[in-house]
């Protein structure tokens, strides 16, 4: 019982589009379940220079920077990318005007939904301005089709902040001083006037004490605050945004700034009714998931009045199932309810719902995957940071064998919710939101700071846990408790740590967090993938005859098969309506299918792939592809044990172990057993024949004629002993003679019990061929070590020779490989070769190969099953026109088995055998060998100190508009200028 | 605070003790139950895992547990070797009520005895008894708190209500003689415990400490000492210890904070 995944495969670097994305904030494409991209197959975009200044004069300066239109939203970013900022929906835009400025200056006014005006000078060379005020036109042209302009009006009442800065609304008049509602028992007065979403908060209250988190005054600067610069969807982020979201958002606010900040609220907007409709779908639907969401509701904020009662726990309950039936692959882990239960408080469950998206998509990427390696990631990134940040504490906990991630782990899991008292978490979630990752970074190496001196006296695991619960516990201490200066004393040590974060560690950035991520992702990915590997091994219930090393080399290949060709999701069996939930269910366990099997067994039999010996001149190589045959897919099925249609890796440890430490009579009885179907210990003359087309497929390659011959005497002496030894009862009239041949009699159906075991043992030990095959040659054409790519790059031409190690990609060298053939074939040097799967006769037996299969000195048994071919030189494959008989001529003494329908089948098979056989040239093959090149570059670039302090300078330039004074005056002449008609 | 405490346990004994079992079978209950003598209805789970230490006397020794307490969903799984590594002791945790939790528990003790140190006493808690006893003190009463209540819906399968106070034993999924063939045959100390009413608890700790080679571990020890590790919880029980001899347990429950 275990799963096999191969997800983290596409764990890969995010690209440079993506990244845009996640600065932007902006929904992944593909993360909208085609909603969203549907009638506009290509995403316009565009950035180019621009000069950002408000429409109101003395607000804000102006800010250089770059503007882009990444349909369907307009998005602006200052210089140094963190000043200033917005992301904006182009259906918020309801009027672009040119504006009639100086002489070369080409600036557009665009006002907002919220009557908002955004100026925007276009600083690029006038082409590329027109080209992109065109792009800008088009676009919003699109939106205004998809009636995405229609929805704004509606949209944004479902937002706090409407009602907020809203000059008539009465919002305060019902709230209490934390922001949770008074009138709430008042429930027949009417429908509720407000449409705008709200938590858990607005009826259980927030936590905290309103008069310490100074709730008034903070709602009343963000109220300014959004009224002149955009809120909800048309928020502009400038610093005094970031400001005030440091020192703590308002609770009444925080909702939907959560939203606004982290972009969900785009997902909400662009996909109204989804969250209900997925509830809907899946109604009464159960999983695994869904299993482990019940047993945690009630453990979530347990100590939150709104989770000690039901309306609580069903609207936790509601968005952990929703994300689980949105993301089955992620399915629910362990802290996404906490997360979901922390930010339920602050939001409806749709919004909620659409920020969990984000959070496991974007925000946390693969920290709840069933792996978790986004965790484990970030774990290793945040020690390399303590490492290079506070070397001593590192190197004290490396001296005491202290793990950093014993305590640092749930932090970033729960982001600090459930290791510190929620109102400080919820605080470091604000800024989470806000500045993006980095920050849970930042907070964890200020804590160790703080308590850098306490941390070097600690000696084990169980110490630093101790002392960080102490720490948080304190928080809400004064910091300076000594300290002669009221002021000093009133710091308490949670906004030290704030302090610590931000100040001292605004190196951490988001580029260095990226960097780092991508030099351990692959020791990472290594790591996971050798501990599944392990407890794969640790989870079969037998291993055979392999010893674990060997079960390791069958992972490798299931593993590798199953990077080709995935299975399905593994499921639990379906869901059984008489049993439900009585704990007796299986784990799920991954099964692969009759596709992945090819590829598995491709891997591991040497008759199982095609390989071409390749020679062109300048190189040899060996092409290698799938085989498909009958002969595989009966392996299959005889493997599945289980009958379920697919196999387990348990079954595929067993199916190996029944065959590769066979000696000679049980290879026979093996391979016998294989092919009686019905396991009645007989195969009927279809099975025999199917037997013997089994024996030319894994044949196929072989140099020389011996095994055809073999084959074909085999079948005589099948048929032959096979009559015989009929038993009386079975044969009406076993001896028939004078019969014509060609109306043998039948003496026996072709579907029913005719050859047994003992017989085909005796028929397969006649031969010398098939003895040593059975002997030795099948067992070890089960080979577990990893196949070798063999490319041998031929040193004669120094140019190709010098151009193969430059392009050693993966396409790269089919390109090469295509041209150097081609070269070859010019040049009269290319030759292709397939090797043989058993390769015992490495050269021709026989110089008369063509002969030696019609000739009459062959035939040992005085029965005639002559293979004749008519031969046809021309091709190679199965389409040539060569024929094959295979022409039944009964001995006077005997009535010769009647060949049945099957052969129909079987004789394109020989046919193109033989065919081949008539290609062949006589060259003695070796086998390549394995001079594989691991020319593996690192490819971890090191970090360059140096680049880091640039950053780091750049970083403290705070708020540096990057305009000189003229730039300055221009923009501000532009607040005051008509628009042109 | 952590210094307080130190440079009076120099001649205890420190024994790693790890809890594994599938996901909320009441692994951090048993460990409050046995460290604090509480019991909380509402245990969050366990994120990466949990530490707690608690000393107790056995005769004239003094051990010291240091208590690791994992997370129990299946994709934490590869974070527990982090827990195990050194550990002298295992506390395997089932759910008498939940037939595929014991078969979680076996995977953890194959694990334990390939991955772990070779000489882990590993035993078996089969936890959650009191749902399947008719005694007085199982679920329903009267007299039971609204804090109960809410415990018997957490650990009720989703959807079922808790078996009626008259026929408890339908609960039941794992009998207790199958869990002790298994725990016989597989060589670990083996015991049902409630961690709400306590039964059972001590007596883990009590069978893990006689079975501890702790003149093994004196030895192994690089030096007995180690301030600022020691005696580090803050806890107020820890002061007092607890003596493993004597079995009597408060049943007073943990109010919901
Ligand atoms: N009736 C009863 N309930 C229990 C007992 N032990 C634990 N529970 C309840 O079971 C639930 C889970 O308990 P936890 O101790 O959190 O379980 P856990 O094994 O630590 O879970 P994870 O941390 O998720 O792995 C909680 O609601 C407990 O109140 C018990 O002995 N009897
Ligand atoms: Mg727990």
């Amino acid at each position: 019982m275990s799963t096999i995944s191969t997800a983290l495969r596409n764990f890969k670097e995010p690209t440079k589009e993506q990244l845009t994305q996640i600065f932007f904030s902006l929904p992944s494409v593909g993360s909208l379940d085609g909603t969203e991209k549907t009638s506009d197959q290509h995403v316009e975009k565009m950035d180019i220079n621009a000069v950002l200044s408000l429409g109101v004069q003395g607000v804000e300066d102006s800010y250089a920077g770059k503007l882009h239109i990444i349909s369907p939203y307009l998005t602006f970013t200052s210089l140094d990318r963190k000043s200033v900022r917005f992301t904006i929906p182009l259906s918020t835009i309801r009027r672009v005007e040119r504006l009639n400025a100086r002489a070369g200056i080409y600036a557009l006014s665009l006002s907002t939904w919220h009557g908002m005006k955004i100026i925007v000078q276009l600083t690029s060379l006038r082409p590329t301005a027109d080209l992109f005020c065109s792009l800008l036109r088009d676009a919003l042209k699109i939106e205004l089709q998809r009636g995405q302009m229609k929805q704004v009006k509606g949209f944004v009442k479902t937002c706090y902040s409407e009602a907020l800065v809203s000059t008539t609304s009465t919002v305060a008049d019902n709230e209490r001083e934390d922001g949770s509602l008074i009138s709430e028992e008042k429930e027949n007065a009417g429908p509720r006037e407000s449409t705008y979403h709200g938590g858990l908060g607005l009826r259980f209250k927030f936590p905290g004490d309103p008069k310490k988190l100074r709730e008034a005054s903070k709602i009343k600067l963000w109220a300014t605050y959004l009224r002149t610069h955009g809120r909800n969807l048309t928020l502009i982020r400038y610093p005094q945004c970031t400001r005030l979201v440091q020192v703590g958002l308002p609770n009444r606010l925080r909702g939907e700034m959560w939203e606004a900040l982290s972009g969900s609220m785009f997902l909400r907007f662009s996909n109204p009714g989804v969250y209900e409709d997925l509830l809907k779908q899946n109604e009464g639907r159960t999983s695994t998931s869904t299993e482990d969401i019940e047993k945690d509701l009630h453990r979530s904020l347990p100590e939150y009045a709104g989770y000690q009662s039901q309306e609580g726990i069903s609207a936790l309950r509601r968005v952990l199932q929703a994300y689980s039936f949105k993301n089955p692959e992620l399915g629910y882990c362990q802290a996404m309810n906490i997360l979901a239960a922390a930010v339920l408080i602050y939001m409806s469950e749709e919004q909620a719902f659409w920020l969990l998206e984000v959070l496991c998509d974007r925000l946390l990427p693969g920290y709840y995957a069933p792996s978790m390696h986004g965790t484990l990631l970030d774990q290793r990134v945040f020690e390399s940071l303590v490492q290079r940040c506070l070397p001593i504490i590192h190197d004290h906990f490396q001296d005491v064998d202290v793990q950093l991630s014993v305590a640092s782990l749930p932090w970033f899991l729960s982001l600090y919710i459930n290791s510190m008292p929620m109102i400080f978490a919820f605080r470091i979630v604000d800024c989470f939101f806000c500045m993006g990752p980095k920050v849970l970074f930042q907070v964890g190496l200020a804590i160790l700071k703080i308590n850098g001196e306490k941390l070097l006296q600690i000696q084990d695991d169980g110490g630093f846990l101790n002392l960080m619960r102490d720490y948080f516990a304190s928080l809400g201490d004064s910091a300076h408790p000594n300290s002669s200066d009221p002021r000093a004393r009133a710091i308490t040590r949670f906004q030290e740590l704030l302090l610590v974060s931000f100040r001292e560690f605004s190196v951490i950035t988001d580029d260095m967090i990226l960097s780092e991520r991508r030099r351990f992702r692959s020791e990472i990915i290594h790591s996971i993938e050798s501990f599944s590997k392990r407890s794969a091994i640790r989870n079969l219930k037998t291993l055979g005859r392999f010893n674990k090393e060997q079960a390791g080399l069958i992972y490798d290949a299931l593993y590798k098969a199953m990077c080709i060709v995935p299975p399905p999701a593994p499921v639990n069996p379906p869901p059984m309506l008489l049993t439900p939930n009585d704990g007796t269910e299986e784990k799920p366990e991954t099964r692969i299918q009759l596709k992945t099997f090819q590829y598995f067994l491709s891997e591991i039999a040497t008759w199982a792939r095609n390989e071409k010996i390749v020679m062109n001149g300048f190189q040899q190589r060996v092409d290698r592809e799938l085989a498909e045959h009958e002969f595989i897919d009966r392996l299959f099925f005889f493997w599945d044990t289980s009958c379920s249609g697919a196999l387990s890796f348990q079954d595929l440890v067993s199916g190996l172990d029944g065959v590769m430490f066979n000696d000679l009579m049980e290879n026979i009885e093996w391979f016998f057993n294989m092919h009686d179907k019905n396991k009645d210990g007989f195969l009927t003359k279809d099975e025999v024949l199917t037997l013997s087309e089994s024996f030319l497929f894994i044949f196929r390659y072989e140099v020389g004629d011996a095994y055809l011959g073999a084959v074909s005497r085999f079948m005589t002496n099948a048929f032959e002993y096979g009559d015989a030894l009929l038993p009386q009862s079975e044969s009406e009239e076993p001896v028939n003679e004078g019969d014509e041949p060609s109306s043998p009699s039948r003496t026996i159906e072709s579907n029913q019990p005719y050859l047994n075991l003992a017989t085909f043992r005796m028929v397969v030990l006649a031969d010398e061929v098939l003895e040593s095959f059975f002997e030795t040659d099948l067992s070890s054409s089960f080979r577990l070590e990893p196949v070798p790519d063999v490319e041998l790059p031929v040193s004669n031409s120094g140019l190709l020779g010098d151009l193969w190690s430059t392009i050693a990609t993966d396409t790269n060298k089919k390109m090469f490989n295509m041209f150097t053939d081609e070269i070859g074939k010019t040049i009269g040097k290319h030759q292709v070769m397939h090797k043989p799967s058993i390769g015992r006769y490495t050269k021709l037996e026989e110089p008369k190969a063509r002969e030696s299969l019609l000739t009459p000195s062959m035939r040992k048994s005085p029965s005639k099953v002559s293979l004749t071919a008519s031969t046809s030189r021309s091709t190679l494959t199965t389409s040539s026109s060569s024929t094959l008989t295979v022409d039944v001529k009964a001995e006077p003494a005997k009535a010769f088995p009647n060949i049945p329908d099957s052969a129909a089948g079987f004789s394109p098979m020989v046919q193109a055998v033989n065919a081949r056989l008539m290609e062949r040239t006589a060259f003695a093959i070796d086998d390549a060998k394995d001079d594989e090149d691991e020319s593996d570059g690192e490819l971890d670039d090191n970090e360059n100190d140096d680049q880091v302090m640039d950053e780091v300078d750049a970083f403290l330039e705070a708020h540096d508009s990057g305009l000189t004074d003229a730039d300055k005056e221009v923009a501000n002449d532009l607040l005051r200028a008509e628009p042109l008609k | 605070m952590s210094d307080s405490a130190s440079g009076s346990v120099d001649k205890s004994v420190q024994v790693k003790l790890v809890l594994l079992g599938e996901a909320a079978v009441g692994k951090s209950s048993v460990v409050l139950r046995f460290v604090s003598n509480e019991f909380q209805a509402n245990k969050e789970p366990t994120i990466g895992a949990a530490f707690l230490t608690q000393k107790c006397r056995l005769e004239d020794r003094v051990l010291r547990y240091e208590i690791w307490d994992t997370a129990g969903q299946e994709r934490f799984h590869s974070l527990a070797p982090m827990y195990y590594r050194n550990a002298q002791a295992a506390v395997v945790v089932y759910d008498v009520t939940k037939a595929s939790s014991l078969e979680k528990a076996k995977s953890w003790v194959k694990e334990l005895q390939r991955q772990a140190n070779p000489n882990i006493v590993i035993a078996l808690a089969g936890n959650k008894v009191d749902l399947v006893q008719p005694s007085a003190s199982s679920p329903g009463a009267a007299s039971s708190s609204e804090s109960e209540d809410e415990a018997d819906d957490a650990t009720a399968t989703p959807g079922e209500t808790p078996g009626s106070p008259g026929e408890p034993e339908n609960l039941r999924q794992v009998p207790r003689e199958e869990a002790q063939a298994y725990a016989t045959e597989a060589g670990l100390l083996f015991f049902e415990t409630s961690a709400k009413t306590g039964e059972g608890i001590v007596d883990i700790f009590t069978e893990i400490a006689k079975k501890i080679p702790i003149e093994h571990i004196l030895a192994a020890t690089r030096g007995t000492t180690r301030p600022g590790a020691a005696g580090a919880r803050s806890n107020g029980a820890q002061e007092s210890g607890v003596n493993l001899e004597e079995n009597a347990v408060k049943s007073k429950d943990a109010c919901n904070c």
